[in-house]
């Protein structure tokens, strides 16, 4: 099956197409949700029929390849896996790695199927002669760039793809009921099916330039769906924005990628992680190759929304809430945690990097969750929030801890879809409303989406047994035990933010919930009547009403299980450990007593630190909110910085936009006053000339006959003193 | 079918031809439509020849010149039409033939004044430029491109806009000026050549280094005796025999000679700061004669150096390349930050198009890879010649199109067009996106192949000739790209709708605001499927291109290889052992060199698997990648 799994990207580009057509036939145009999730659906049915054959694909050498995530541990239960002695690596995969078992890197399996970008030529190894790409050779004997449609498949993949396709297709059919009767539906559907194209492509993709496809394939969808009401200014403005913030972070990608083909030769996954210098401890290792994570890390910055590039995120919300659940929460913004994931050996020859990342990730976990506190809008509290768990995530994964960080990823997919598609029921059912101010005691007409919420906001809290209980726990435990056994007084600060962070987290999601839904009935309806043929419009701008079943609520449901258990399975049985160990993003796991015992002390801490917050929360919101009017009050200063979102946009308006839109007007001025003026300067010399001489051709006849004696003399004087 | 010899001069003369043809006393050809119809499809005509030229193309020797044939002219001189194609040839052929049908269909509105004299010019226009890029002698070639300033004098100065009397004389003597220098430069080349005698020393190693194409060779005697007889110390107009006189030149007059091809060219790119002609052509221009600027006649430029400049004066090509990556860098920023404040949408892409073909530039000049292989940077240069020319060329048709409906380009007049002309949007989209680089479009590979040439740039005794510290900031030309054409697109195409009003009539735009006819679409749907199949399958036209770049970076890359012999030859001899000497200049003797030599080879990972150098090299290796000044630490070193 694992040869079919190349296929899910382009089935995906196929939907995105059928859509695209469909734009052009009005009649025709609600097809194109079904097709869409067919087309989602499928790369599912597909992701899983890989994730649960191993497939006997043939490797470049015409070896017999096994996937790597289906082979190992075989023998060994999860609990064992578990209990394996500290420093104990658990690859030992494929038939490769089976003859270097010091190798820290499992090898995943690589299809490469079409080539794309082959500049350079080669030298046939058998030959001697000069040839140009071929897409069946080895790339080990290139020297130019080979750069193909090659696909590579580890746990890592699995994971993600799992990931993609599986919650892609949930949100996709609620948003066949959410999108119902838009004039745009096609358009839609055709951004989120090429969305679901790039985002396959970036995760599955066997080299960095490939990667790169789909990480701007995924820019471009979000730019087109944030864009997507693109009769409001502010729609586009937040598109624009996002594009270019996240071009900011690409620049630093790009040139990792570059440091890349220069250090190895290659962009390749494969060929990075067997260079000796990645794949062998102790190598000294030069800048050009240190500066490599670093550059990465810009890209990833940008992409996950994390300090300084955070700021185009909360402005996304501007796009349908589907779009916020898919792209910008479950989907694009793991990106980046998928791309140090993925470059971990690299990451991790660089110790460095790791402790950046997870500095840059554990202050965005704080700062981001302490706008959330006091945000007022339904979409914006949970978009910093995103941001604030991508932070743990990066958190985790400079903590080391790739299982935590990836744990997180995927149960923060679930619990986050569901948040933002119950959001987007509440936002649906005003008519466009987002104002948590304007809405109270929504339970009485919505008890499904109440309890739905209700499930994603314990999730979110970290309330023990939920989903994000366990892979939040993960990452803050992760971050002590680098920080104690290590004695790194920066880890313990970081594992101190994460424990703030966490009491933050649980205390903004459940004043969310406590006043949208619990205390006296009070809404207003928006102005939003974004159902043109829809039979219950007149009723819609009465009262909000629950969602129908189908096709809104039934994914929620499935959502909400997995925002349950999900933590439980990948957790605690060792779902994610085995993928991880199957995966590049392998790291060494320390179990020794001292780290069993700080988990533990982590987990019980955590939970305390997250019902504690959900009773403060009940405390001063349950009654609409006029304990915290109280305390607002009080603090008004922190308030006012806390709503401004620490005025940061502004501050990078005045510090960067602006002097550089200036910047450019002076060099407009500058080309057309110094440069082209100079250059058309040159053309006055030949009119100045004969302007200067005219004078002398005025007709006459003296000023000649003067001239040319004058000349005779002249001539006569030259031949007199030279000869 | 056709033979051999036949097929180039056919193509050549078939829109000239075609063009003769409109002057015929018909009185359909007078009418608007009639002109209209038979330019259509003439251009169709000769772009279906092309494909025929495409088919008998042997696509396994991409590298040499096929169909190679000659007409005497001036015999006494040697001067002829010598005409020959390879695979840069035959792309550039293609893009015109393939874009003329298009500019034919897009302008039947926008053309004001007599519809037959406007196709007059187009097809001399077309014919002009087929006969540049096959041009196998250089007065050809310099008559040709010179010749292309003339019809485009007329198109502007006619049938344009606004002050387009002044923005065609500005063009035509900007460039004319310009380009006499570069006669100039041929001429003493042309003269240099008659001075050299078989006896020159050097001369036989330089002839053996080039493939000539004979004709009327005798039985019995290698290409490079045929040539030798045949060239040295006559007058000869042969590109390729000027290669060789051009290599034999001292330094100065390589340097010299050089500076007067780069007039020429430079202007033509437009490399900054010889840009400002650009603008203000572009904008007075008609869409057809933007299209032909942007998409073909700026690749003159980059055409010339890569045919004539580099390969004849490959020293001077590498001393003056860092001045001239400087200039393209400069340019890249400089034109990207200039769009941005632009106020009418024809200069903002105008000014784009002076930030991309900074690109160009650099590539050309990053000389990467060796005599053999891995030309990045000169391939990516080339195709994202033929890319900006597809993503450009459709961005000034689409606001044609605007301009057509609206008469007007003021970015701030109009916004929300995609309200109302839903199909225009997408296309519109497209072509920005392929502007910006987006990976899946077709401008992508040239940015992307360009940067990263110019990132692993060759290095001449441990210096690169351009190195990070040019990609680097061009990079940023990448974030500034989207910057101005997100603002674009941001303002005409999104936004709330909003429709020029011309306050003396008190008409709106609302009336003639509506979507794409079936003309337009046609027009624009063919650029925008290549800009797509380009972005995704660029493999064939990268396989084809490459070779004939190739053979015209070769010669630098001797020199270079040249230069470090020397200096390894003088080290040697300066400290006898130490190992130093085992410097290799290619890439081929790396295998088994010492780790030193990884680093003068930029790709050191394929062969670091075998012997593994000391930490300490490693690090030493690492540190002085980056960096322009390398040599001192190294020696230390050893």
């Amino acid at each position: 099956m694992l040869e079919t799994a190349v296929y899910i990207p382009w089935i995906a580009a196929l939907g995105a197409l059928v859509c695209g057509v469909l734009c052009l036939m009005p009649s025709l145009k609600h097809y194109a949700g079904p097709v869409c999730v067919v087309s989602i659906l499928a790369g599912f049915v597909l992701s899983v029929g890989a994730f649960m054959d191993p497939g006997h694909p043939l490797d470049a050498h015409g070896h017999e390849q096994h996937a790597p995530w289906t082979h190992q541990h075989d023998k060994q239960s999860s609990e064992e896996a578990e209990d394996t002695s500290h420093n104990e690596t658990h690859t030992h995969v494929g038939d490769k790695t089976d003859h270097h078992d010091d190798s820290k890197i499992a090898e995943g399996v690589v299809i490469r199927t079409k080539p794309w970008i082959y500049v350079g030529g080669y030298e046939d190894s058998k030959t001697g002669q000069y040839t140009y790409g071929d897409p069946t050779h080895d790339p080990e004997d290139t020297h130019g760039l080979t750069i193909a449609y090659g696909y590579y498949f580890d746990g890592l993949t699995m994971a993600m793809l799992l990931v993609i396709t599986g919650i892609g297709s949930l949100i996709a059919i609620y948003a066949m009921g959410y999108m119902k009767g838009d004039p745009g539906v096609a358009r839609f559907f055709s951004a989120m099916a090429l969305f679901i194209f790039a985002m396959t492509t970036l995760v599955m993709a066997d080299n960095l330039v490939l990667l790169f496809l789909g990480w701007e394939g995924v820019g471009l969808c979000s730019y087109l769906l944030i864009g997507y009401y693109y009769g409001k200014d502010s729609a586009v403005a937040a598109a624009k924005k996002a594009f270019i913030v996240n071009r900011i972070g690409d620049f630093g990608f790009l040139i990792g990628i570059f440091l890349c083909f220069q250090q190895f030769g290659s962009t390749d996954f494969a060929v990075i992680f067997s260079d000796p210098r990645i794949a062998e401890d102790g190598v000294a290792l030069p800048f050009a190759i240190q500066a490599i994570p670093f550059c990465l890390m810009i890209g990833a910055f940008g992409k996950s929304a994390q300090i300084p590039l955070f700021v185009w995120l909360p402005d996304a919300m501007a796009g349908p809430t589907p779009v916020s659940a898919l792209v910008h929460a479950a989907t694009m913004v793991t990106a980046g945690v998928y791309l140090i994931a993925r470059m971990m050996p690299v990451f991790s020859a660089v110790p460095e990097s790791l402790t950046v990342v997870a500095v840059v990730g554990g202050f965005t976990a704080l700062f981001a969750g302490t706008i959330a506190l006091c945000s007022n809008d339904l979409k914006g509290v949970f978009a910093y929030s995103t941001v604030s768990q991508l932070g743990y995530m990066f958190l985790g994964l400079g903590a080391a801890s790739t299982v935590g960080a990836v744990s997180h990823l995927a149960t923060h997919a679930f619990f986050k879809a569901l948040l933002f598609l119950t959001a987007g029921s509440v936002m649906h059912a005003l008519a466009g409303t987002l104002d948590i101010r304007k809405m109270g005691g929504m339970g009485k007409h919505m008890p499904v989406t109440k309890w739905l919420m209700f499930v994603g906001c314990l999730a979110l809290a970290g309330f023990p047994l939920t989903a994000g209980f366990f892979s939040k726990d993960e990452i803050i435990a992760a971050t002590w035990i680098v920080g104690i056994e290590e004695g790194s007084g920066l880890f313990i600060l970081l594992g101190i933010l994460a424990l703030v962070t966490a009491v933050l987290t649980a205390f903004y999601t459940f004043r969310l919930w406590f006043i949208v839904f619990s205390g006296e009935t009070r809404y207003e309806m928006g102005d939003e009547h974004h159902s043109e043929d829809d039979a219950h419009d007149d009723h819609h701008a009465h009262e909000p009403h629950e969602m129908p079943w189908w096709p809104m609520n039934a994914p929620l449901i499935l959502l909400a299980i997995g925002s349950v258990v999900s933590g439980f399975i990948l957790v605690k049985k060792g779902v994610m450990v085995k993928l991880i160990a199957a995966s590049s993003a392998n790291l060494p796991i320390l179990h020794n007593p001292t780290a069993d015992t700080i988990h533990v002390l982590m987990m019980i801490i955590s939970g305390i630190l997250a019902v504690g917050g959900i009773f403060f929360a009940y405390v001063f919101y349950s009654n609409n909110a006029a304990r915290a009017k109280i305390v607002a009050n009080l603090f008004k200063g922190p308030v006012a910085l806390l709503q401004g979102k620490y005025f940061i946009d502004e501050f990078y308006d005045r510090v960067i936009v602006r002097p550089l839109f200036i910047t450019g007007q002076v060099l407009y001025l500058i080309d057309q006053l110094v440069i082209h003026a100079t250059i058309m300067s040159f053309g006055w010399a030949p009119r100045l000339i004969g302007r200067s001489v005219q004078p002398t051709q005025a007709g006459r006849l003296q000023g000649y006959g003067l001239g040319m004696v004058a000349g005779v003399a002249a001539i006569a004087l030259l031949l007199l003193f030279l000869l | 079918m056709l033979p051999e010899a036949y097929t180039i001069p056919f193509q050549l003369i078939m829109p000239a031809a075609f063009a003769l043809g409109l002057l015929l006393p018909f009185k359909a050809l007078g009418t608007r439509k009639g002109a209209w119809i038979y330019s259509a499809t003439t251009s169709t005509l000769s772009f279906c020849f092309t494909l025929y030229v495409a088919s008998q193309f042997n696509w396994s020797d991409p590298g040499r010149l096929q169909f190679v044939g000659e007409i005497p002219w001036v015999d006494n001189w040697n001067l002829g039409f010598s005409y020959g194609l390879d695979g840069m040839s035959l792309w550039l052929v293609m893009l015109t033939t393939f874009l003329m049908p298009i500019v034919v269909l897009g302008s039947l509105v926008e053309v004001k004044g007599d519809m037959r004299t406007f196709h007059f010019w187009l097809h001399i226009l077309e014919a002009a430029l087929i006969g540049t890029f096959i041009a196998r002698d250089i007065v050809f070639f310099y008559v040709c491109f010179e010749f292309t300033l003339i019809p485009l004098f007329f198109l502007i100065g006619i049938f344009g806009h606004g002050e387009k009397l002044k923005a065609a004389k500005v063009f035509f003597y900007y460039t004319f000026t310009a380009s006499l220098l570069t006669m100039a430069g041929i001429l003493y080349v042309a003269w240099f050549n008659t001075t050299l005698t078989p006896d020159t020393p050097g001369i036989s190693e330089v002839y053996s280094s080039i493939e000539f194409d004979p004709i009327d060779k005798p039985e019995g005697m290698s290409d490079q005796e045929w040539a030798e007889q045949e060239y040295i110390g006559q007058w000869t107009f042969n590109i390729k025999a000027l290669w060789a006189a051009g290599r034999m030149m001292p330094f100065e007059a390589q340097i010299l000679v050089m500076l007067a091809f780069l007039a020429g060219f430079g202007v033509k790119t437009p490399l900054f700061p010889f840009h400002t002609w650009l603008p203000l052509a572009h904008t007075e221009a008609p869409t057809a004669g933007s299209v032909d600027l942007a998409g073909l006649v700026l690749k003159l430029g980059p055409y010339g150096l890569l045919r004539l400049a580099i390969p004849m004066l490959p020293v001077a090509a590498l001393t003056l390349a860092p001045y001239l990556a400087a200039l393209a860098v400069i340019g890249v920023i400089y034109a990207a930050l200039v769009c941005w404040v632009q106020k009418d949408a024809k200069k903002l892409v105008a000014y784009s198009s002076v930030s991309h073909m900074g690109f160009c530039i650099l590539g050309l000049f990053a000389f990467d890879g060796t005599k053999d292989a891995g030309s990045i940077g000169a391939t990516g240069a080339f195709i994202y010649m033929l890319s900006h020319g597809l993503a450009t060329g459709g961005m000034f048709l689409c606001i044609g199109m605007l301009y057509d409906r609206f008469h007007t380009r003021e970015i701030e007049r109009m916004s929300g067009l995609a309200k109302i002309m839903p199909a225009w949007a997408v296309f519109f989209c497209v072509f920005a996106f392929a502007s910006v680089g987006l990976p899946g479009l077709n401008g992508f590979i040239g940015e992307f192949l360009t940067m990263l040439g110019t990132f692993n740039s060759r290095t001449v005794n441990g210096t690169p000739i351009l190195g990070p510290w040019f990609a680097i900031p061009a990079a940023l030309g990448v974030i500034l790209a989207a910057i101005y054409l997100l603002y674009l697109v941001g303002k005409i195409v999104f936004g709330p709708l909003n429709l020029p009003h011309w306050e003396d009539t008190g008409e709106t735009g609302i009336a003639g605001g509506h979507d794409l006819s079936y003309r337009e679409a046609m027009t624009l749907t063919p650029i925008a499927v290549v800009c797509v199949v380009i972005g995704l399958f660029p493999y064939p036209i990268l396989r084809s291109l490459e070779p004939a770049i190739q053979e015209h970076t070769r010669f630098v890359h001797e020199e270079i290889d040249r230069i470090e012999a020397e200096a390894a030859a003088g080290a040697a001899a300066a400290l006898d052992d130490s190992g130093l000497n085992a410097k290799s200049p290619s890439r081929q003797d790396a295998k088994e060199g010492s780790p030193e030599d990884k680093q003068t080879t930029m790709k050191p990972a394929l062969y670091q698997t075998a012997e593994i150098a000391s930490e300490e090299d490693l690090a030493l290796l690492g540190i002085a990648i980056p960096k322009p000044n390398n040599t001192e630490p190294e020696k230390e070193a050893n």
